[in-house]
């Protein structure tokens, strides 16, 4: 009896310091407001369960709802996927929440429709601002306004995780930094029967977040994706970016880097065969990452150890910007216009913007994930984190050069064409001249 | 019938309102309502604008719209084939006097059709897998590893491939209605035919076939029905792909209207999906009836 009782006591310790442990103190601020503010996210509990931004901003929204009782926070939250398409309803029948996470490449469209409030004056009044990364607030500007507060964590969507041991093998001190050095490294893995690379694009998506967004500024430079956003005038039939697609194509149809079925599994498939061995490295995002580091811990920690980081290798035509990476924030939390009607209303979503995108959340989540978000984290400590979060860090947010991801800008009408269409050409269906083309009409007709 | 137990027309009414309601709100008025909305430019948000018939001439010229279109006509004839035609061998084979546990055949052929499309989507997709699948495993153990490949990134076959899960799901289905069809034939026919010497194929087609024409034309309706408006396990195995191989109709109308965020042009895809359905639907109704009709003359 004594043992359980000292059981049920050490439990409860434990759930108390794990309680603890999972808050994060947001500013009280004296709200006026007392009633009910909506809002749509969609950081579930399933997702916020080793997602840093997900945790964080549950973190971050609990704390902020105990530090202001006399507000009702009604949350819908759903699942990415469904969120998506359950914003996109709701912005169409034009019945958006109080609050919400707008998605980068909707900004003009609803800003124009009058769909999200001008925050332009209430982010440069915000107690935060200095702290800000600033060029984080690019994919949620229109017309010089801004819409929304960055939210979540920054993370790449584009990071070569490779195997050291196996490349050392290979006789590769590093991941190379060249496609060329690749293709050579190919043979070796090729005749051990180890895919070089593996990559998955079953869901159509990956190709264009994941590779294409990072290639492309191999030929491009930012100034040309900046233009198109800007609709200045370049066009992704301009060689440059046709250029990126000749050389994808390239890459996965006429080498024999890639798993034979990276066109028919998904980014989840393709890590596997990363995590079984079977592949010597991986190209996926933050998440993968995450994924990955926290399977090897638990099941590999010697191939864990053995974990590294490389930006996409540079194309033998490619002349710009040889250490990108894209990274950014694709949501921000946008406020519907409606509640400008009732000021204390409005000051009760601006705080929980502030407070969702501000230090509390960035602590958080840079003490426990070593993640960045909006507000900048000085003198993050590397030391309490293993070796290789605290070098996914230094590779993230300081040893790389950054850009932009494509599909966090101009409409989803494109990148639907044109993800469509890529997936064909890796078949040889499609050339990358049509394939250009079929996404610069739909970027004329929807954009 | 007795007007003692005849119900009242007010009884008859309030029997039929719900169902009625329920239909008109969540069939009727949603066409209508895409009929109303696919002459409007409505793209990624609220506002509207009447463009006349643009969405239904840009329809007409939509390449993929009408790829979608053959695609599903594939699906609808393998399926015909694979659901209804295996459906009624296995009737037959069952129903004959050699075979034993016919119940058990019977819960187990229908067991597939009880399964979430989804599930059944993903179930194939492990059985296509590359590396893991069941299939390319039992080529490479049979001693021909050259055959095994990766059967969902085939572009010319993967109509084939996706209709194969979808054939697998349904042929249960149609045999319990199939079963109960020829659960109604008087046995004296059969035996008859037996005595007169006709072998089991002479009685399919000259018996069996004819008795449930009734019923098979029911079978057939809900099979063009149910492979017109194909979506769930193909999204789930190819999400459409590769490129736009396994693209059916209302995929694509999934895509414009949750993908692309172009509800007007959204809603004329599901006008188009509702008026080729019921041509389709209506043309093989025609075409069976006429040729059962000759076969009777």
């Amino acid at each position: 009896m004594k043992k359980l009782i000292a059981l049920l006591m050490a439990v409860a310790v434990m759930a108390i310091a794990c309680t603890a442990l999972a808050s994060t103190p947001v500013a009280a601020t004296e709200l006026a407001y007392k009633g009910e503010l909506e809002l749509m996210h969609f950081s579930t509990s399933e997702e916020s369960e080793g997602n840093g931004g997900s945790d964080g901003f549950r973190t971050t929204l609990a704390a902020w709802k105990e530090a202001h009782p006399d507000v009702t926070l009604t949350e819908n939250v759903l699942a990415n996927a469904e969120y998506k398409t359950q914003i996109a309803t709701l912005a169409a029948a034009g019945n958006l929440p109080d609050v919400f996470l707008l998605q980068g490449m909707n900004t003009i469209a609803w800003a124009e429709q009058g769909l999200v409030l001008d925050l332009t004056d209430k982010i440069a009044a915000s107690p935060y601002y200095a702290d800000y990364n600033t060029a984080y607030f690019t994919p949620f500007t229109s017309n010089g306004k801004i819409y929304g507060y960055p939210v979540l964590t920054g993370g790449t969507c584009t990071v070569v995780i490779y195997d050291k041991a196996m490349w050392a093998e290979a006789g590769y001190d590093a991941f190379p930094s060249t496609w060329e050095e690749v293709e050579k490294a190919s043979e070796y893995f090729n005749s051990k029967n180890i895919y070089t690379v593996a990559f998955g694009n079953g869901g159509q998506w990956q190709l264009n977040s994941d590779f294409v967004s990072t290639l492309g500024n191999r030929y491009t430079g930012p100034e040309w994706f900046a233009n198109l956003i800007a609709k200045g005038g370049a066009k992704f039939t301009d060689p440059e970016f046709v250029a990126c697609l000749k050389e994808t194509k390239r890459l996965f149809a006429d080498t024999k880097l890639f798993n034979p079925d990276y066109n028919a599994v998904t980014n989840e498939d393709a890590r596997e065969y990363y995590i079984a061995g079977n592949a010597a490295s991986f190209i996926g995002g933050n998440w993968d990452e995450s994924y990955i580091a926290a399977t090897l811990l638990a099941s590999d920690e010697a191939k864990f150890n053995n974990i590294g980081f490389a930006v996409l290798p540079q194309p033998a035509d490619a002349t710009k910007a040889p250490n990108s990476q894209n990274i950014g924030l694709g949501y921000a939390v946008a406020i519907n216009p409606k509640v400008a009607e009732d000021p204390d209303k409005l000051a009760a979503a601006i705080d929980l913007a502030q407070e969702l995108t501000g230090p509390a959340f960035s602590s958080y989540c840079a003490e426990n994930y070593a993640l960045g978000g909006l507000t900048k984290v000085s003198d993050v400590d590397l030391s309490k984190f293993d070796a290789i979060t605290a070098a996914f860090y230094n590779w993230s947010y300081v040893d790389t050069e950054t850009c932009e991801i494509y599909d966090s800008y101009i409409s989803s009408a494109v990148w639907s064409v044109l993800n469509t269409e890529m997936q064909a050409m890796l078949n040889g269906e499609i050339e990358p001249e049509k394939v250009a083309e079929d996404t610069q009409k739909a970027y004329e007709e929807n954009y | 019938m007795l007007e003692a137990i005849k119900p009242s027309k007010k009884t008859i009414f309030l029997y039929l309102l719900f169902p009625i309601t329920a239909f008109v709100f969540t069939v009727f008025f949603p066409l209508l309502a895409a009929i109303f909305y696919s002459f409007f430019e409505w793209k990624n948000g609220p506002t509207k604008t009447f463009n006349g018939i643009a969405n239904y001439i840009q329809l007409f010229h939509d390449a993929t719209f009408w790829k979608a279109f053959g695609n599903n006509i594939y699906l609808v004839v393998a399926c015909l084939v694979g659901q209804i035609g295996i459906a009624f061998i296995l009737v037959l084979f069952v129903n004959s006097k050699l075979a034993v546990t016919k119940g058990i055949h019977r819960t187990f052929g229908f067991f597939p059709s009880t399964i979430s499309a989804v599930c059944v989507g993903m179930i194939w997709s492990m059985v296509y897998h590359n590396q893991y699948g069941i299939l390319n495993w039992f080529l490479k153990s049979i001693g021909h590893p050259e055959l095994c490949k990766v059967w969902l990134n085939d572009t010319a076959n993967i109509m084939l491939y996706v209709s194969i899960p979808l054939i697998w799901q349904y042929i249960g289905y149609y045999m319990v209605i199939l079963f109960s069809a020829i659960a109604g034939i008087d046995q004296q026919i059969f035996e008859s035919a037996e005595i007169d010497g006709a072998n089991a194929l002479q009685t399919a087609i000259h018996i069996t076939l004819p008795m449930i024409r009734n019923t098979m034309l029911v079978c057939i309706t809900l099979c063009i029905a149910g492979n017109m408006k194909a979506f769930d396990n193909i999204y789930t195995m190819t999400k459409g792909g590769p490129g736009t191989a396994s693209m059916v109709m209302a995929m694509y109308g999934y895509k414009i209207s949750f993908e692309q965020f172009n509800m007007g042009y959204g809603s004329a895809i599901s006008v188009g999906i509702f008026v080729l359905s019921l041509l389709v639907i209506g043309g093989s109704q025609g075409l069976i009836k006429k040729a059962t009709k000759r076969m009777e003359d």
